[in-house]
């Protein structure tokens, strides 16, 4: 699968943005934990400290040198700042020498950049400083160094994870669009082989995806009941067909028999003759009617082997000539290459063969058929065009169905039913054939589907 | 095989009146046995008394394609006709590969029909000869050379193949859909009268001026080439 296809897959897409929401989740994640642990901690330092500092500027001196000296014995990690200064702003007891320049207001300050003495390193810390009723200030602090440790961890994790996270979260996106997809690609293909009338195809189970395969086994059910409707349609078909051939083919018999009796009764011959050439008019309509459900049905690819179009085209071009000449048209051939395909020869040889004898039956003397057979962007294909009364554009689209013939070709013969199944072969084949203006004329072209279509049928 | 042309033509076939329609159609020319079943018929090939077999692929109480097979599979060459309602594509081609040595669809005209029997009765006496001779015509088959009354007739090879069948086939009616088949091959019915047209060009360059056709024109039936032309 080339790169273009795989961005544009709905699977791979739904992955991608799976993989992003998956991403910002985490990170997202990671931010609450970030600014709530770290905030809320802050903030409810502030508070405490607020609190001790309120209670320790309104107890005695010894009170106060009791419970602060209390506070740095405790304090092993040394993160706590007590300090008491005189009105004078001297330091009577505590371990900040100079006063912070903080206001002294009793509410908690957060300094970014603290250093408890000129050489130390900064560091992130709360301060509260709050006069006493003396003159004297009595100053709290806190390093918030462990803050700063766990935003640092915190944002580590992140990093480290984030990237794997969103490898993995791609990865995953990726290998499951890409089984999703040929998965899909499959199933699609087999869909392909069904519409173009093998419906003795089946879907893929095993999706991998449980509800595909439901919807999948649901849909080979509906294939399995369709083959055996068709089935059945066959057998009512050739059944009909025995059925008719066999009485048309005993009438036929007692309709010579009656001739052959009475030679030489003219009141007779005339009649039956009559009779006889309507039996075969009506024959060589059933018969054709048939024979196109028979192409469609049975879909003989088995007795598909390699041809030479070209060849085709040249051998039928030479059957046709001494016809051609006799009726004064000029036909010529151009098949320069050999043409390689997979087919059946005698339904290719008949179908080409129609349309020959299609393009003759219409070109009045004087008139010229030309039979081009060759490749068009890699496409085989066969060309019959003719210098006659052409085909009305209304009715092109027509021409194909069953026994349709041009409103101004209605004189003549059977003009319907050869290009009707010259179509049928067409269809089997792979091809399509079509009929357009060739000013003056018609031109039919029997070509080769695009490769994608044909893909595995005809090599 | 002991047939001779005195053994009669067995024709298998349940449809009273066809059957009785081949009969008389038969009856100048062979001795015609009716066997409704095919058993007869059987028993007839298995002792080396039928000249031929006309078996309908469908009998009552019988498969008709089942008996040419079971024959053919004791080594019994006798030649077949098969004879069928059923036309499909396929249909021809099974009736063939179970052992018959051709396949009529019904309906047919009977000119069809007793032109093939002819065709398959004569093919007993297909000789191995490389110079066919019929009249004052004479084929080299080696040296793909035609010579008529002293005269040299250059053909195209489509035409020498063309001769070739009629030459097999003297005082023999050959009709078009025979020549379809066995001259070009063609299992498609042609709507024109192409056929007709090649046998048109071939006897401009068989019959000098003044010389009788040699290959004439049955009205309604097909062509026959006249030996004594």
């Amino acid at each position: 699968m080339r790169m273009r296809d795989l961005t544009r897959s709905t699977p791979l897409r739904l992955a991608g943005a799976f993989a992003l929401v998956f991403v910002l989740l985490t990170v997202g994640v990671f931010g609450f934990v970030y600014v709530a642990t770290t905030q809320a901690w802050i903030a409810e330092l502030r508070t405490v400290f607020a609190d001790e500092a309120e209670k320790a500027a309104s107890s005695d001196e010894d009170r106060l040198r009791r419970s602060l000296s209390l506070r740095l014995t405790r304090d092993f990690r040394r993160l706590n700042y007590v300090a008491l200064y005189d009105p004078e702003g001297a330091l009577v007891f505590g371990n900040l020498d100079r006063r912070p320049d903080i206001p002294v207001d009793g509410n908690a300050h957060l300094l970014e950049d603290f250093r408890a003495a000129p050489g130390s390193e900064p560091e992130p810390t709360l301060l509260v400083a709050r006069k006493r009723p003396d003159g004297g200030v009595v100053l709290l602090g806190r390093s918030l160094d462990q803050v700063v440790a766990l935003r640092r961890v915190l944002r580590q994790a992140l990093s480290f994870a984030i990237l794997p996270l969103a490898a993995f979260a791609l990865g995953a996106g990726f290998f499951f669009a890409r089984r999703m997809g040929a998965r899909i690609r499959e199933i699609d293909g087999a869909i392909g082989t069904i519409a173009q009338g093998d419906f003795r195809t089946r879907l893929p189970v095993r999706s991998g995806v449980e509800e595909l395969d439901g919807v999948i086994v649901s849909v080979n059910g509906m294939l399995d009941e369709i083959e055996r409707l068709l089935g059945q349609l066959a057998a009512v078909g050739d059944n009909i067909a025995h059925d008719l051939r066999t009485p048309i083919a005993n009438v036929r018999a007692l309709l010579e028999q009656a001739l052959a009796d009475a030679p030489r009764n003219e009141r007779l011959r005339h009649p039956v003759q009559a009779a006889l050439r309507q039996l075969d008019r009506a024959m060589t309509t059933i018969e054709a009617v048939l024979r196109i459900s028979s192409i469609e049905n049975e879909r003989r690819h088995s007795a598909f082997r390699p041809l030479d179009l070209a060849a085709l085209c040249t051998e039928i071009y030479e059957f046709f000539l001494p016809l051609a000449e006799a009726k004064g048209v000029a036909m010529s051939l151009v098949a320069p290459q050999p043409l390689h395909r997979q087919g059946d020869a005698d339904l290719m040889r008949e179908a080409i063969a129609n349309l020959i004898d299609n393009a003759l039956k219409f070109t009045p003397r004087g008139g010229a058929v030309r039979i081009e057979a060759g490749e068009r962007d890699g496409r085989a294909t066969i060309e019959v065009s003719d210098t006659g009364r052409g085909v009305p554009a209304a009715e092109a689209h027509d021409i194909f169905r069953r026994f349709a013939r041009a409103s101004n070709g209605a004189e003549l013969p059977g003009g319907g039913l050869g290009l009707s199944i010259a179509e049928t072969i067409a269809k089997l084949h792979h091809l399509e054939l079509h009929v357009s203006d060739n000013a003056p004329g018609a031109r039919f072209t029997l070509a080769e589907r695009s490769p994608e279509q044909s893909a595995g049928c005809i090599n | 095989m002991n047939e001779s042309k005195s053994a009669p033509v067995y024709v298998c076939e349940d449809e009273p009146e066809l059957a009785s329609a081949i009969q008389k159609a038969l009856s100048p020319r062979y001795q015609v046995v009716l066997s409704e079943t095919g058993a007869e018929a059987m028993r007839a090939a298995r002792a080396g008394q039928a000249l031929l077999l006309v078996m309908d692929r469908k009998l009552r109480g019988a498969d008709g394609l089942a008996l040419v097979e079971s024959l053919r599979a004791e080594g019994i060459r006798t030649p077949v006709l098969m004879m069928s309602a059923m036309g499909a594509v396929d249909d021809r081609v099974a009736g063939l590969q179970a052992g018959g040595d051709d396949y009529l669809v019904k309906p047919f005209a009977m000119v069809e029909f007793s032109a093939r029997i002819d065709a398959l009765v004569r093919r007993l006496s297909d000789s191995t000869e490389t110079v066919l001779n019929a009249g004052a015509l004479s084929m080299d088959l080696i040296a793909r050379k035609v010579r008529r009354r002293g005269r040299d007739i250059e053909l195209l090879p489509r035409e020498f193949k063309l001769l070739e069948y009629f030459m097999r086939r003297p005082g023999q009616v050959v009709t078009r859909q025979m020549l379809l088949q066995e001259v070009w091959n063609y299992r498609f019915q042609a709507q024109s009268n192409v056929v007709d047209v090649h046998i048109r060009n071939l006897r401009i360059k068989l019959d000098a001026p003044g010389e009788k056709k040699l290959i004439v024109n049955l009205r309604g039936e097909g062509f026959m080439l006249d030996a004594d032309a």
